[in-house]
């Protein structure tokens, strides 16, 4: 059911936007760019998608499909889910091809390292939690939900990018191998931290859902 | 076996208040829910769907609980909702090779047949289809899930006299050929002359009467006026029933 929920958002919900802004994660092979812009593609796509879902109706649609009225907010969260791991999967072998022939350093901001990432899911992991959270109060009021959430996830984008500028927290931009192992623990916070919020934002979004008259 | 039974159902708004709504449709039945606009039609209509969160209330599908049950409930059920179409930009053919992964009961051939019969495009898009043809391919859905139970918000709403006349047709043949029961609301009175056999009047958010359709006319023959001579028709009784006059 999960996966025919998963069809359903791909084939006839998501807008072509969302394939898009998921394959931006090739941006990281730019030789100065601010990477963090990658994470907020990964938020803008879905957002693009909610409201196109809001213009076709598609709420409606799913509710009158023998399934549960949570499994609504299930296909959802999957949806969010797939672009984003996809956006970071297209993004990881052109942030190892930069490394092999680029050898300047970004000027603009965090390398595409292991710190990167695990800050990535943490960006990540707040507009998720706010944006579904807000959104499944009404199933329609799109634009506030977006607001709301990606105000807290550019935040922590410049902090990420500004963050490497300060000489104590140099090492947060390295891409040497030994000192990146240092930046493990960052990416296995952001993993977990990106898992919970998932999982909490679909209890409370479902349970807002619920209360919502279509 | 009743196809539908609906108890006491009950939704409040700030607003609006649905209140203690009962009827029973019976299987191999079509009913017509009728009312003026903002009667309480479309509230009653997604409340039995779950659409909407009723206050309280029963709802009862061939015998099983629906809110229970929702899911196989669903799978014997097919609905239109007037007015609401989905995916405006998507072909039929992206439509319903999602819709047909649903139900397990789905059989192509039989699709294929209705599309056929209903003169449906299948690579045409939603918004080239007209107002009728979009309730047909919504029919097309339905009957190819092998649905029971068809519920239809203002399905002849916004039709010209022939389309919906072709509309109300098509459910007369359809209940009597596949036995199908049939749940819908309109405040066109001509609709339910037509085809209903049973009719259910909701005013201002409550049940006025519910009834076979010669017990209802009959029951509401004391509205008749001197110098009637003939039986009030439906749309002579709805709007007796409704008349308002203004301290102007």
């Amino acid at each position: 059911m999960m996966f025919n929920l998963l069809y359903k958002e791909l084939r006839l919900a998501a807008h072509p936007n969302l394939y898009i802004f998921t394959l931006l994660g090739v941006l990281v092979i730019v030789p100065a760019y601010p990477y963090g812009m990658v994470f907020l593609f990964g938020c803008l796509g879905p957002y693009i998608s909610f409201m196109y879902g809001r213009e076709t109706n598609d709420i409606y649609y799913t509710s009158l499909l023998p399934v549960k009225k949570r499994d609504t907010v299930k296909a959802k969260c999957l949806l969010m889910v797939l672009a984003q791991m996809t956006q970071l999967s297209i993004s990881l072998p052109f942030a190892v091809l930069r490394l092999r022939t680029l050898p300047s350093s970004n000027p603009a901001g965090i390398e595409a390292n292991i710190a990167y990432y695990g800050f990535g899911f943490i960006v990540y992991a707040i507009f998720n939690l706010i944006f579904l959270t807000q959104f499944f109060k009404t199933a329609h009021k799109v634009g506030k939900a977006f607001v709301l959430a990606i105000i807290p996830a550019s935040i922590g984008v410049i902090i990420m990018e500004v963050l490497v500028h300060i000489p104590k927290f140099q090492w947060l931009d390295s891409v040497e191998p030994a000192i990146m192992l240092k930046q493990l623990p960052i990416l296995i916070v952001g993993i977990i931290v990106y898992i919970l919020s998932m999982l909490v934002a679909y209890r409370v979004s479902a349970n807002r859902f619920q209360q919502v008259d279509l | 076996m009743n196809a539908l039974s609906v108890k006491g159902l009950t939704k409040r708004y700030p607003n609006f208040l649905l209140q203690d709504i009962s009827f029973d449709l019976p299987q191999g039945k079509i009913m017509g829910l009728i009312g003026i606009n903002g009667a309480g039609k479309s509230t009653t209509l997604k409340s039995i769907i779950n659409l909407v969160n009723s206050d309280s209330g029963r709802i009862e599908m061939l015998d099983k609980d629906f809110r229970e049950n929702e899911e196989s409930c669903k799978q014997d059920m097919g609905v239109v909702l007037g007015g609401i179409d989905f995916y405006n930009h998507k072909k039929l053919t992206d439509i319903t090779a999602v819709t047909k992964r649903f139900y397990k009961n789905w059989d192509d051939e039989a699709y294929q047949r209705y599309i056929k019969a209903f003169s449906l495009s299948p690579h045409k898009k939603v918004k080239e289809l007209s107002s009728g043809m979009k309730v047909k391919y919504m029919l097309a859905l339905a009957l190819s899930h092998k649905a029971k139970l068809l519920i239809l918000d203002e399905p002849t709403s916004g039709l010209d006299p022939v389309s919906r006349d072709d509309i109300l047709e098509l459910f007369r043949q359809l209940v009597d050929s596949k036995g199908l029961s049939i749940l819908f609301s309109t405040h066109i009175t001509s609709d339910l002359e037509k085809c209903a056999d049973y009719i259910t009047y909701i005013k201002d958010g409550r049940l006025l009467k519910s009834a076979e359709k010669s017990a209802f006319i009959e029951s509401f023959q004391h509205l008749k006026e001197p110098g009637d001579k003939s039986e009030l028709s439906l749309e002579e009784i709805m709007i007796r029933t409704e008349r308002r006059s203004y301290d102007v």
